[in-house]
């Protein structure tokens, strides 16, 4: 086999060869990082801003260098917290950074509303990036794909200190992109340290990228981050390989941290002076300008008269971002989530088609199958999903590969995290491509991808509305299969509680057409709930229009009355229409609404009926204590509760996780029978 | 045997104290200290056999006055002199990248034409993985004050005997 770690890098850049206009560039660009981070913390001693400030003095070679190998016509960069130098190397003007240092409204990034040092601009293909740090390698990952799939003339360049390697979607990500030959670059900038740990607490292997070493397809190279030759040396060679073969490459770059983590670490406190000494001694600025006058490159005027240059700079660039506004407080719901698809040939989402009844696992197979051949930029990937016959756990999304191949709809590894956050990377190549990803085999499997769902939901707001992913994330829910836990929970009362995503749960058929054709033609990131034990259910069964399509946030009258509400979702609409069948046998006329979409809410449409009925059960499959049910409830009794004619009751499971055993299952899952019990209560009261 | 440049930086600590005891090991041998921080081209023309001082800095690098010193040499032909490399390292605490500092050196040097003497048996040391190493034998002399501080001498002055055989 070829040990791709053993390749030599070529040395192109050299003290001697290297133009010195490059050499100036360099050093201009080095010395207004350099005064910036030097002066960063000023501002917070000043009380202007600039809370965070994790210095980079130390790994001035491989941010050079970063930011010089970086194309923004073509290539996807993702820089972490401490990658100043990058950002201006990319071409960042000091300004831009001071900007987003203190947090105004003109701040590229995010318009001061992401934390400071998290620097972008995501309109040259510069990410903004999380603080969850090193979790954005999975959205290099995602748009490497896309550079691949689409022959783009890029790399994705993803960079992170060492320490954050430790974290398990860093392993994810680079599995991913080893086994889908993904042209991404890996930078580990190494300088010893996650905060106050030392990296013999965080892996065995003192270069980190050495553990991966055994990954088919992908390259290893470590460089002396320090150095501006060496480092500029190893990016070009990482990124000429990665776009020659297609293939990832991990690129270690040895730095030192000549300061603390951040203002708020005190480094005294766990570095020796002969540490805090020898760090100080390789200052890569002051290499570098060695450098410079031994090999009579430039003099010491020359490099004055550019310091000079770039004093002048920051001098300017301090003084316009200090008059600069800061952000306006009234914007703060500017840019949770982005304008839906109007949906406007059924406004209601409302259809009186008459036709053959389809299932509702039929209507969302045939829902993305016509958006698959209408939209060419739709993919979907998932666990399971595609195996000749097979399509999804539940053949869900069966026939889809054969006609559309393997490039658009293939199998994810069993990796939640990355199904998910490779869906965030993938939709940044292109605002016209769509991504359904299956997240999870069962809606409860799809905790490992909490963090980057909370991040699609981030997104939008802290890009200031530049960026937000085109993701239907749709995962199997909820009970009734006889699953036990892992496979028969509901998960949208946590789900529900980040803004930034929309989330419905149909329970017919056509519903669920829909709606998920809503969320295909939609910017931004829609969870899309299944109700697994209605997807061959005869209940669900609906004829569906071809075209059908409902607007986000309109919710249905199932069943039109005058005695209660029945306010419900899922599963727990079917058991709702069977107790009011049996309540209308008793002489009660129920309305049971499915509010179909959770998130927006139709709350006109649930007050409406509130203020028809007087008496409200608010029914869910979730448990009652910490379920939607509870802001239903509120909602209903802080905006119509003079309409209400007894208390608003919910009914939903107990709280317990559902037992695998029918017998206990039955126990904790809401059924007919204590819906209708609930309802009688209230109705007597 | 012509004069020997011993070359290491008069401003580091244990390089110079070993650098030290490998002068007096020379007993009766002209051997010249040569200061790295202040040297030149010039100055490596001077001599037909040379000794190098380089401890390894970090996880595998040079340290900076030889960093700095290597692209001076780059042009110049070092066919006909032979050179040896002793470097001090943690083989426990850099187990992975002990002494790559004389790894370095012997390939640039090697690369312009010099004979690298004073290869050592990996005996009696313990790490995993080194750049020094080559062809089973350490390719210069790696000294551990760290771990292996007693047996410094000892190392010292059989590498002086051997050297003293292959200056020849």
């Amino acid at each position: 086999m070829k040990v791709l770690h053993d390749i030599p890098v070529h040395k192109i850049f050299t003290i001697k060869n290297t133009d010195k206009e490059l050499l100036e560039k360099w050093l201009y660009l080095m010395t207004v990082g350099r005064i910036i981070d030097e002066k960063a913390p000023n501002y917070l001693k000043q009380a202007i801003g600039w809370s965070y400030h994790a210095p980079y003095a130390g790994h001035d070679g491989i941010q050079l260098a970063i930011g010089q190998v970086f194309n923004r016509e073509y290539d996807h960069l993702f820089p972490y917290y401490r990658d100043m130098l990058t950002n201006i190397s990319a071409g960042l003007t000091a300004e831009e950074i001071i900007l987003n240092g203190i947090s105004k409204a003109a701040d590229v990034t995010s318009g001061g509303r992401h934390m400071s040092n998290h620097i972008g601009k995501p309109e040259w293909n510069i990410h903004n990036v999380s603080s969850a740090t090193g979790n954005h390698t999975l959205h290099a990952v995602g748009v490497a794909r896309a550079i691949k799939y689409y022959k783009g003339k890029g790399v994705a360049i993803s960079s992170q200190g060492e320490s954050s390697v430790s974290e398990g979607y860093v392993y994810e990500a680079i599995n991913g992109a080893s086994t889908e030959e993904l042209p991404v670059i890996f930078v580990f900038q190494d300088n010893g340290y996650g905060i106050s740990v030392p990296k013999k607490d965080q892996t065995a292997n003192r270069k980190v990228a050495n553990n991966f070493i055994g990954f088919k397809n992908l390259r290893v190279i470590h460089c002396n981050g320090k150095d501006v030759f060496d480092s500029m040396n190893a990016m070009t060679e990482a990124k000429n390989w990665s776009l020659e073969n297609q293939q990832p490459c991990i690129l270690q770059a040895n730095c030192i941290r000549i300061h603390s983590h951040s203002n708020s670490d005190r480094h005294d406190l766990y570095r020796n002076e002969a540490e805090l000494g020898y760090v100080l001694e390789s200052d890569p600025l002051l290499k570098f300008k060695r450098m410079l006058t031994r090999y009579e490159r430039l003099t010491k005027d020359e490099i004055h008269a550019i310091e000079e240059r770039a004093k002048e700079e920051v001098k300017l660039a301090h003084r316009s971002a200090m008059a600069s506004p800061d952000p306006d407080p009234a914007t703060i719901y500017d840019f949770i989530i982005p304008d839906s698809y109007p949906a406007s040939k059924y406004p209601e989402g409302l259809h009186d088609f008459v036709g053959e009844k389809k299932k509702l696992i039929e209507g969302i197979n045939e829902t993305l199958k016509a958006e698959f051949r209408l939209n060419p930029d739709t993919f979907i990937w998932g666990q399971d999903i595609a195996n000749k016959e097979k399509g999804g756990i539940f053949n869900v999304s069966k026939g889809l590969q054969q006609e559309f191949g393997p490039a658009r709809v293939f199998n994810g590894p069993i990796a939640e995290d990355f199904i998910t956050g490779t869906a965030n990377g993938m939709s940044r190549y292109d605002k016209k491509i769509r991504i359904v990803v299956e997240g999870a085999e069962f809606a409860d499997y799809f905790w490992p991808a909490m963090e980057q769902y909370v991040e699609m939901t981030h997104e939008y707001w802290r890009t200031n509305g530049k960026f937000s992913p085109n993701v239907t994330i749709r995962l199997a829910s909820g009970g009734y299969i006889g699953g036990g836990l892992y496979h028969s929970q509901t998960t949208e009362g946590t789900l529900a509680t980040f803004p930034g995503i929309r989330i419905v749960y149909p329970s017919f058929a056509d519903d669920a057409a829909g709606l998920l054709r809503t969320s295909l033609r939609s910017e931004g990131p829609t969870l899309f709930l299944e109700p697994k034990a209605l997807y061959n259910s005869p209940a669900a069964a609906t004829p569906i229009p071809d075209d059908f399509e409902i607007p986000f946030g309109k919710a249905r009258i199932r069943r039109e009355g005058t005695d209660l509400s029945l306010i419900t979702y899922g599963n727990t609409t079917h058991l709702s229409l069977k107790a009011a069948e049996r309540l209308a046998r008793d002489g009660y006329n129920i309305e049971v609404m499915d509010i179909r979409s959770l998130i927006p809410l139709d709350k006109e449409a649930i007050l409406g009926s509130v203020k028809k009925t007087g008496r409200v059960l608010v029914v869910h499959e979730d448990k009652v204590f910490g379920g939607f049910g509870g802001e239903l409830a509120g909602i209903i009794s802080e905006e119509a509760f003079e309409y209400l004619d007894a208390p608003v009751r919910r009914v939903g499971s107990a709280f317990t996780p559902v037992g695998f055993n029918r017998i206990l299952e039955a126990a904790i899952l809401i059924n007919e029978e204590k819906i209708y019990a609930a309802a009688l209560d209230l109705l007597k009261y | 045997m012509g004069k020997i440049g011993l070359f290491y930086s008069f401003k580091s600590k244990k390089t110079a104290k070993i650098a030290g005891i490998i002068h007096n090991a020379f007993s009766g041998i002209d051997v010249q200290l040569v200061n790295v921080d202040e040297v030149h081209k010039e100055h490596f023309l001077e001599f037909d056999q040379m000794i190098f001082g380089v401890p390894t800095w970090f996880d595998g690098e040079l340290p900076n006055y030889w960093d700095e010193l290597l692209p001076a040499l780059e042009e110049v032909d070092f066919t006909h002199k032979k050179i040896a490399v002793f470097g001090l390292g943690d083989q426990k605490g850099y187990a992975e990248n002990f002494c790559d500092a004389i790894g370095i050196m012997a390939t640039f040097f090697e690369d312009k034409g010099a004979l690298i003497v004073g290869s050592v048996p990996l005996e009696g040391y313990n790490f995993e993985r080194s750049k020094a190493v080559k062809d089973g034998q350490f390719r210069g002399l790696p000294l551990d004050q760290e771990n292996q501080a007693r047996l410094t001498h000892k190392r010292i002055e059989h590498w002086v005997e051997l050297l003293t055989k292959e200056f020849s």
